[in-house]
């Protein structure tokens, strides 16, 4: 399915623009034109033409206004809707007189309002098949592009460019989300809120992110999924070219329904759900946290990172590192001899570092103990990966350090390589430059261990 | 929603149509029938009263197991028509129905429908270990072997099955082969609501279909 229109648009109208600055129309054409509502340095306006559409103005935001979409002289690849419902049918069939391509009905008043409102989806729906029309919406937050510069939702903001596709079932998730990337500098190559999914639902954004060449990792929020076996059948497929995880929300059961046998009893509607992510090889986050850092692990680490070493500059954390591997199912490889060899020759290990995994490369480890430590242990073709502990001494030097990370991961490719800079204010500058340089770095080993049991998780099941 | 539960001889007829492994069940209507069904069924035989009024069997010595022998199946029918009679006197009483009492580890495998992904098949260790430890797998049907043997190796049970301490193993194929014959049964048939084989009895030799319901 081509929804090049949707996500690749040369033009948009921006239907119902306001100039009322509380309005969401005002909004959404100003995160257009400005690429950002909120001041936001890294944003920039879309490049394409913009068409703001309001009979009650001339010009919006220095653009000029037309009275419908009919009258815009060039041709609307992208629709974004900002009308009461009730209109919206009429608007519709004017977006299928002018050719759109696509369109996002951000309003509400449809299907999540009762059966009245149902009725006037359909009927939308209906009439935008007629002209080829597809739909994101309605009742969603719009459609974010990162690197082509559109921002065609009222978030408050543009995240920055990535390769993290993030499709949402709740719009007011993806406010936050963008918000918190802004701060974190955590990238997105697309956003999407999809709302009621009255035409497009979730298989269609799968089927077109699988090939989409900016996305290497797509992240879901889901509460609900219309059609189970259909998505079942593209998440399949596309799991296959590009690790899908997903956060479900919604995991009690209401429990309305007559329940008659003991299995009943027990399969509610999560085990479903996880069972189908599992069958369709879609990883399976328990929260926010976990759903942005697997995906940022899975799109940086193309490698299964199997047989793993711990490197480190403190006892505790690689300690409690190595249980949570332990507990994960995560094996910590037995460092050979002939390795052990190496190191001792290098001359800059510490008399007394652990000599074993983890190894322990005592606190007052300078860079080059990592550096020699990465290169020896990354050299070896029985360890896929290291986690690399940093915690900070008067003589630590976290930006060098991850300078070390960095130049290791570039030099072994197929090396999995997860950073744990325990920390925070004199840490903060190194965690930054790791992530900048698609270093997965975690605070926490925790957090990081459970990163890396979903990336051998969805490694080992492409296989099979 | 309504579930209408299927008659016991309805599932019976499903199951042995589409060549799941049942453990046989007949009807003795007097003491001669009994013995006679019984000694073709081989011992050791469970016994229940066969009544529609009377649900919970057991409450009222309804149900006998590990009979013998002929001496203790003609005493026990003696004993269960009696008790029931004693217990519910107004109540029809059929006969009883035996069985042959079946040896292994108790298995529970199930399914019922779900609205978004359609048919979900369960498995687990039966008895207290479902009731307590909820110690259950699931995937959405249809199975691929390899769906159903994960299915089977992913309980936290799973070691109790591949034998502890010097037991042999119990035969997985066995119990595998009932997961692919649900699965293929749940296509067929998608009026399927909900069903239970508990328990299927497993032991190294097989598995074996002990009780189930259906309900569409």
């Amino acid at each position: 399915m081509n929804l090049d229109k949707l996500f690749k648009p040369k033009s948009i109208a921006v239907i119902g623009a306001s100039r009322d600055e509380t309005a969401v129309g005002f909004g959404i054409l100003k995160n257009l034109i400005k690429g950002t509502v909120f001041e936001n340095d890294g944003a920039t306006g879309f490049p394409g033409k913009v068409f703001p559409v309001n009979p009650k103005a001339d010009t919006l935001l220095d653009q000029k206004c037309y009275s419908s979409v009919l009258d815009i002289p060039d041709p609307v690849d992208l629709a974004v809707i900002v009308l009461p419902a009730k209109i919206v049918p009429v608007i519709m069939k004017q977006c299928v007189n002018k050719q759109v391509g696509a369109a996002i009905i951000i309003s509400a008043g449809f299907g999540e309002s009762g059966a009245e409102g149902k009725k006037l989806q359909d009927e939308v729906v209906s009439i935008a098949q007629k002209g080829n029309i597809r739909i994101v919406g309605p009742n969603c937050l719009g459609v974010i592009r990162p690197h082509a510069c559109m921002n065609a939702s009222f978030a408050p903001t543009v995240p920055p460019k990535g390769d993290i596709a993030f499709i949402s079932q709740s719009g007011a998730l993806v406010d936050s989300v963008v918000d918190w990337a802004v701060e974190r500098d955590y990238g997105f190559s697309t956003i999407v809120s999809y709302g009621n999914a009255a035409d497009l639902a979730l298989h269609d954004y799968l089927q077109w992110l699988a090939d989409d060449e900016e996305t290497k990792t797509i992240a879901l929020y889901i509460e609900g999924i219309q059609d189970g076996k259909k998505f079942m059948e593209v998440a399949r497929e596309v799991s296959k070219k590009k690790p899908i995880i997903a956060l479900k929300g919604g995991k009690t059961n209401a429990g309305s329904q007559a329940i008659s046998s003991h299995t009943g009893s027990l399969a509610g509607s999560y085990e479903a759900y996880k069972a189908a992510f599992h069958q369709s090889g879609v990883i399976i986050a328990e929260d926010l946290n976990e759903l942005f850092s697997t995906a940022f692990t899975l799109a940086n680490e193309p490698s299964s990172g199997k047989r793993m070493v711990i490197i480190t500059n403190a006892g505790g954390p690689g300690v409690c590192t190595a249980d949570y591997c332990a507990d994960l199912g995560i094996e910590l490889v037995e460092i050979k001899e002939e390795t052990l060899a190496k190191l001792d020759a290098s001359g800059v290990m510490h008399p007394a570092y652990s000599r074993r995994n983890p190894l322990d490369l005592v606190g007052d480890a300078l860079p080059i103990r990592y550096q020699t430590a990465l290169d020896i242990l990354l050299g070896e073709t029985y360890i896929d990966g290291a986690i690399v502990i940093q915690t900070l001494q008067t003589m630590t030097n976290p930006l060098q350090d991850a300078a070390v990370i960095i130049a290791a991961k570039k030099k072994n490719p197929p090396k999995l390589i997860i950073a744990v800079f325990m920390g925070g204010k004199y840490t903060k500058e190194a965690v930054h430059m790791l992530e900048n340089n698609g270093v997965p770095t975690f605070n926490d080993p925790h957090d990081a261990a459970k990163a890396l049991k979903k990336v051998i998780e969805y490694h080992s099941r492409k296989k099979t | 929603m309504n579930h209408i539960n299927l008659d016991q001889k309805d599932v019976f007829l499903i199951l042995q149509d589409a060549s799941f492994p049942i453990s046989r069940i007949l009807l003795a209507e007097n003491e001669e029938q009994a013995v006679e069904n019984g000694k073709s069924l081989g011992f050791p035989l469970v016994m229940k009263i066969d009544s529609p009024e009377i649900s919970h069997k057991s409450d009222c010595g309804g149900v006998k197991t590990g009979i013998q022998n002929e001496g203790e199946l003609r005493l026990s029918y003696r004993q269960v028509m009696h008790d029931a009679h004693t217990a519910y006197p107004q109540a029809t009483l059929h006969g009883v129905l035996l069985q042959k009492m079946e040896n292994g580890r108790e298995i529970i495998i199930g399914a019922k429908k779900d609205p978004t992904f359609g048919h979900m098949i369960m498995f687990g260790l039966g008895g207290i270990m479902v009731e307590v430890m909820k110690d259950v797998s699931f995937r959405i049907s249809p199975l691929k072997e390899s769906d159903a043997m994960e299915m089977i190796q992913e309980i936290k049970g799973y070691a109790i099955l591949k034998g502890t301490r010097g037991e042999k193993s119990v035969d997985i194929k066995s119990l595998t082969t009932i997961l692919l014959l649900l699965s293929d049964l749940l296509s067929k048939k998608p009026e399927i609501s909900e069903l239970d084989f508990n328990p299927v009895m497993v032991s190294e030799h097989g598995a074996i279909i002990v009780d189930a319901r259906i309900s569409l």
